[in-house]
């Protein structure tokens, strides 16, 4: 079990941690860039000392900000670390970069490398290899090393999207199946739903609210953690703001005037399947939000709309839209 | 539909001219380079480097040389390249401070060097009388002329190895250490093998600044005689032509390392 209460100071915040990983458990740390993300993972890792607080992985103080002597170094620690760079030795073949953690066996990488379908690329050198098949071979790598938590840095965040995911569930399925918990840093909330058990956000170094995937797009408890989760729409009133996510409303019926909204379509662009359109509110709650049609709606109507409890915070709400 | 062939347009026909140019520039810096070597063996027939070579002591020269630059060599390996590496990660304080210090004896005309080593070392001074307490003497002996040889050649192996090391990714260190390694493993595994060809590199060309050192040499080690002292004083006693002989074998000897280093560099860094 990961228990982490510490903080690091940067030049511009201070990163305040308070986190606990059960054993086998999957945590992503959302958040946008700049907010701290790769500090917190270093700090675990043993990259950068922390200035304040302690880690334990497993009842061992990995990190101290009393005692900085006697961290643990880096390497021994039993945290693996996959980055956006898969830092393969160039001089070494596929096979002797997967086994050159001190202790991996010829026997054990061969197997991983196999189930990871690797087979063919054993002999070959990291510089012929595509993004996805370095990042594969990194893990595997990793997973030679003693690893306890594995944390991972936005590793596939320079692939494209869908090869992205497809080596995210490889990763969740080969952490379910050694029992290894992991931390997931992302700033996509699709990646850190598809991954984790629980998703905690993290924004100016300070976390904002933990919980549930689906939770945490229901309820967010601030209206920085209602953007980073997806909602687009903010309506003010007086000194109030209510966040409204595209997915959370839907066209009334025609004849259906119990609709909470009604608003003017004032842009539309398609997405996916559907049409995402921008509407301007008309009523109490004044702004903009987005709702998804299936048919392309008659740019200046008015429309009414079903709102599915739209969380209310206090203040402005959030600059941007 | 069949297009008519276009005019080739003025640009690109200034581009080849261009080409051209630079191409038959390039042609003539490399034949002037190569230049003395092609007159040093239009001038030598085999038989004078024979009887050159044959006169009693005539290969002495050539093995004090080889020696000590061998000895210089290995000083400069051991004292130099945790230096470089050093540099290369800016983990020194005051980085500039310590490679104007690399610089200095690359900057300073080797004359000089000879002289202002007499003025550190010799053996009227505190470190020559320290000295005297191992049995070394820094003038005229062949601890003198290692010494030369280190001070002519050392920039030249310290910068070249600094810019190896400083090309091997501090992430892919990062990387082994993160897996497990210790840093001396780290160093060992990774860094070393990656900085290998640009290491080799700084050695071929310490190796022949090294075998050539001759400034410094014939202020403080005119004694025991190297080869590039054995030239010279041919060269003063009995003329070109009797010199000649022994220029060649300098090169023979010096040069062979620094070719066969480069063609090792260059298929080992087309590797990674």
């Amino acid at each position: 079990m990961l228990a982490a209460d510490f903080e690091v100071g940067r030049r511009d915040f201070t990163v305040r941690m308070e986190i606990r990983v059960e054993p086998g458990e999957r945590l992503a740390v959302l958040g946008p860039s700049g907010a701290g993300k790769t500090t917190f993972l270093e700090a675990v890792a043993g990259l950068v000392p922390i200035t304040a607080g302690e880690i334990w992985l497993d009842r061992r103080r990995l990190s101290s900000g009393r005692h900085p002597g006697s961290d643990i170094p880096v390497g021994r620690r039993g945290v693996g670390l996959l980055r956006q760079n898969p830092g393969l030795f160039p001089h070494l073949t596929v096979l002797d970069n997967i086994r050159y953690p001190p202790g991996a066996t010829a026997e054990t990488a061969f197997a991983t490398a196999s189930r990871m379908g690797l087979g063919t690329l054993l002999q070959a050198r990291p510089k012929g290899l595509s993004g996805g098949e370095a990042q594969r071979v990194a893990l595997c790598r990793t997973l030679q090393s003693e690893v306890r938590l594995l944390c991972l840095d936005e590793p596939f965040s320079s692939l494209d999207r869908p090869l992205g995911l497809e080596l995210l569930e490889l990763v969740r399925q080969e952490l379910q199946d050694s029992g290894t918990a992991a931390l997931l840093v992302t700033h996509q909330l699709q990646e850190a739903q598809a991954f984790a058990d629980r998703v905690a956000v993290l924004d100016r170094g300070s976390l904002l609210q933990i919980g549930d995937p689906r939770e945490l797009v229901l309820r967010p408890k601030t209206a920085v953690v209602a953007q980073l989760v997806g909602y687009r729409g903010w309506l003010r009133r007086r000194d109030q703001v209510m966040a409204i996510h595209p997915d959370r409303v839907r066209p009334a019926g025609s004849a259906d005037e119990s609709g909470a909204l009604s608003g003017r379509v004032v842009g539309m662009k398609p997405e996916g399947a559907r049409i995402d359109v921008e509407l301007e509110s008309v009523g109490d709650w004044l702004g903009r939000f987005h709702c998804f049609f299936d048919e392309p709606p008659q740019l200046g109507s008015r429309r009414r709309f079903q709102v599915d409890a739209a969380p209310i915070f206090p203040g402005p709400g959030p600059a941007l839209d | 539909m069949t297009v008519a062939p276009a005019p080739p347009a003025p640009r690109l026909a200034g581009v080849r001219a261009t080409t051209s140019l630079s191409l038959l520039g390039a042609l003539i810096v490399w034949a002037a380079l190569l230049g003395p070597l092609i007159a040093l063996l239009v001038h030598l027939s085999p038989g004078s480097v024979v009887s050159s070579l044959r006169q009693p002591g005539a290969l002495q020269p050539l093995v004090v040389s080889v020696l000590a630059s061998l000895v210089a060599l290995g000083a400069i390996l051991l004292l130099g390249t945790p230096l470089a590496y050093l540099l290369a990660r800016g983990r020194l304080p005051f980085t500039r401070l310590w490679e104007i210090g690399v610089i200095l004896p690359l900057l300073t005309p080797p004359l000089v060097i000879g002289l202002l080593l007499i003025f550190m070392v010799g053996p009227a001074t505190p470190i020559g009388a320290a000295l005297s307490h191992l049995n070394l003497t820094a003038s005229d002996t062949f601890f003198a002329l290692v010494l030369a040889e280190v001070y002519e050649a050392v920039p030249y192996y310290v910068l070249g190895a600094e810019a190896a090391f400083a090309a091997v990714e501090p992430d892919l260190e990062q990387a082994a250490a993160l897996l497990g390694d210790g840093r001396w493993r780290t160093w060992r595994q990774v860094t070393l093998p990656l900085a290998a060809p640009g290491l080799a590199m700084a050695l071929a060309v310490t190796w022949a600044r090294a075998m050539g050192a001759f400034g410094a040499v014939l202020i403080i080690a005119y004694h025991p005689f190297g080869l590039p002292m054995q030239i010279w004083t041919t060269l003063q006693e009995s003329g070109l032509s009797s010199a000649l002989p022994f220029a060649l074998v300098l090169l023979v000897v010096a040069l062979p390392v620094p070719v066969g280093a480069y063609i090792w560099s260059s298929r080992a860094r087309r590797r990674f």
